[in-house]
């Protein structure tokens, strides 16, 4: 099987190059330490073959090199599902608003497909640039609890991989900001609210 | 108004901050009549549990009187006079219809940094760092109750705060961890730990229907109260060793169930484990000691039940596995689903079965509460439990 890529051909091309050049320099006058670091270059080298850095794995980054849309060479792919307790007409329509759509760029959001109760697809894009494309499933949950809403998000991150490897470290990443979306979704849905502690009081100045 | 801020690991400081007010349609905000610290604060004033911010109120455990309600609260009125329990939970989502309140997924809006420690999330609670919500607490003048048609629980007149005020958590806790334990006619219960939870779990054993109930601790104040005022047997772990004690009381079997009321900051006595995990958790490679839950397991009879209501925050370390699997053995615990308890327990204090106060030795100023904390960590002048009031 071979092995899920969560390296972009531009993040590939670097460590061909970075792997070839510990390598040069670690020829040019062996010593132990930069025998170590040709091995490095070596294992760059790897992962650039492979497409794969098993240090961005444990952060679920995931690239699609052939995505469904025309425009773009290459995404990363986000999916996430949440449960809500509540009927799937009713998870629908709340996701069907446009300002409801878990868009992760500013930008102007086209809805692409709309199967009423199924699904809706939408691209955000700016000016001709194509900023991010995603889709919304919806599905019963079994035993009656309710409706899955599964997203798929596709995006090309600023830096590459390690440029969203770094935002999902800083907790600040597209797949944060959907997670906390389906999440606030779910709660407005079920309780009528979204949790919040801005604007109460503290002792900090 | 007057509050009870962390600023830092040992350092908590009484100050004046803004009053709360509404943020969502389902607040209410309650004026704080009495709330006490709970041996879980001790946790966020060791500094032992993360997310804790300078400046955050504290306080998970308070009662008071309605002063403000948002439009979507339509069974509270101002100047009713409610407990409010610790788990903040919306009573819609998947666990709240199961009763399961200290699981709402609605109500922790930092619900991604408890994801990234425990996998998922609980709810959030008052008081108690910013991965449970970073909800302002109760050990304060004025207090924001979320989801306050779910919570609150109105109190009769003819009961003092004192009776009431402890519904919020320790009460229930206590109650949740005997339940636990599914006890049978005959059972023997064993409690580390005579803390309030402590105590209220050998009460709740009790009037669960347990045979004995052996009470295990090292402050004598406490294994006193466990005695003379529960009837539970006691043992002094600095005086015998509890394995050889508990066999001794139980005709070699062990106990049917087991309470672990300790947590993470568990305490053992001239223990070759114990050195091991202070030595750990100081080097940050453990971030909780759990000498009483090793010891529950090590010492519950094959096919017994350990039931945790004693708080856990990260990893522990040698953790007796093989006991467990090879032994039958059953772990029950959670915060406590506080929600699912408190009419049962109001109506048990209303018939007099119980009257919780009886565990109340400190009664003092909110302005005191930096005090008050000391002395309740250090165990001095006997304390085992502070009422504050504003």
């Amino acid at each position: 099987m071979p092995r899920k890529q969560n390296l972009m051909r531009a993040d590939r091309l670097g460590y061909v190059v970075g792997g070839i050049a510990l390598i040069v320099w670690a020829l040019r006058r062996p010593t132990l330490l930069r025998t170590g670091v040709g091995g490095l270059g070596g294992w760059l080298l790897y992962q650039a073959y492979t497409g794969s850095n098993p240090m961005f794995r444990p952060l679920g980054i995931r690239v699609n090199p052939q995505p469904a849309d025309p425009d773009v060479a290459e995404t990363i792919v986000l999916d996430e599902a949440i449960t809500i307790s509540r009927p799937r007409s009713d998870v629908y329509a709340f996701w069907r608003r446009p300002e409801h759509l878990p868009t992760i760029t500013e930008g102007d959001v086209e809805v692409t497909r709309d199967v009423e109760g199924e699904q809706i697809a939408w691209r955000a894009m700016r000016g001709a640039r194509m900023l991010h494309f995603g889709a919304l499933e919806f599905r019963d949950a079994p035993g009656g609890r309710g409706t899955i809403v599964a997203a798929r998000l596709e995006y090309q991150p600023a830096g590459g991989s390690l440029g969203d490897a770094l935002a999902r470290i800083s907790g600040r990443s597209p797949q944060r900001l959907l997670v906390d979306h389906l999440r606030r979704g779910r709660a407005i849905l079920e309780a009528g609210e979204a949790p919040t502690t801005s604007g109460q009081p503290t002792g900090r100045r | 108004m007057r509050a009870v801020c962390w600023h830092d690991k040992l350092d908590l400081r009484v100050e004046s901050v803004p009053e709360p007010r509404i943020l969502n349609p389902r607040d209410a905000i309650v004026r704080v009549s009495a709330t006490a610290i709970c041996g879980s604060d001790l946790h966020l004033y060791g500094g032992f549990v993360p997310g804790m911010v300078k400046g955050d109120i504290l306080g998970h455990e308070f009662m008071g009187e309605v002063v403000d309600l948002g439009p979507g609260v339509k069974n509270l009125s101002i100047g009713e006079r409610v407990v409010v329990p610790f788990p903040i939970a919306c009573g819609n989502c998947f666990f709240c219809r199961k009763a399961m309140f200290s699981l709402c997924e609605n109500s922790n809006p930092n619900a991604a940094m408890a994801e990234k420690l425990w996998g998922y999330s609980p709810c959030g609670i008052y008081g108690y760092s910013h991965l449970l919500g970073g909800y302002a607490g109760g050990q304060a003048e004025y207090v924001r109750v979320p989801f306050a048609d779910v919570g609150p629980l109105k109190v009769p007149a003819a009961l003092s705060d004192e009776q009431v005020l402890f519904l919020s958590d320790i009460l229930p806790t206590g109650y949740m961890a005997a339940e636990n334990c599914s006890i049978q006619p005959g059972d023997t219960v064993a409690v580390w730990g005579c803390g309030p939870v402590g105590l209220f779990a050998i009460a709740s054993a009790q009037l669960l229907g347990a045979e004995r109930v052996i009470a295990i601790d090292r402050f004598p104040e406490r294994l006193r109260l466990a005695a003379t005022k529960l009837g539970a047997d006691t043992i002094d772990y600095t005086e015998d060793n509890v394995t050889e004690a508990l066999k001794e009381l139980t005709g070699g079997r062990g106990p049917d169930a087991c309470i672990d009321a300790v947590g993470m900051e568990a305490h053992a006595h001239h223990s070759l484990a114990y050195a091991y995990d202070r030595m750990k958790q100081a080097m940050l490679l453990e971030s909780d000691r759990p000498a009483a839950l090793r010891e529950a397991i090590m010492t519950c009879r094959s096919g017994g039940t350990i039931s945790v209501a004693g708080v856990y925050g990260g990893m522990i370390d040698k953790f007796p596995a093989g006991a467990l699997m090879n032994r039958s053995l059953t772990i029950r615990t959670g915060q406590t689903h506080v929600q699912r308890y408190m009419r049962l327990l109001l109506a048990r204090i209303e018939e007099g079965d119980i009257d919780p106060s009886f565990i109340i030795t400190h009664r003092m100023k909110l302005e005191q509460a930096p005090a008050a904390y000391r002395m309740f960590r250090d165990k001095q002048d006997d304390c085992i439990k502070v009422v504050l009031t504003p």
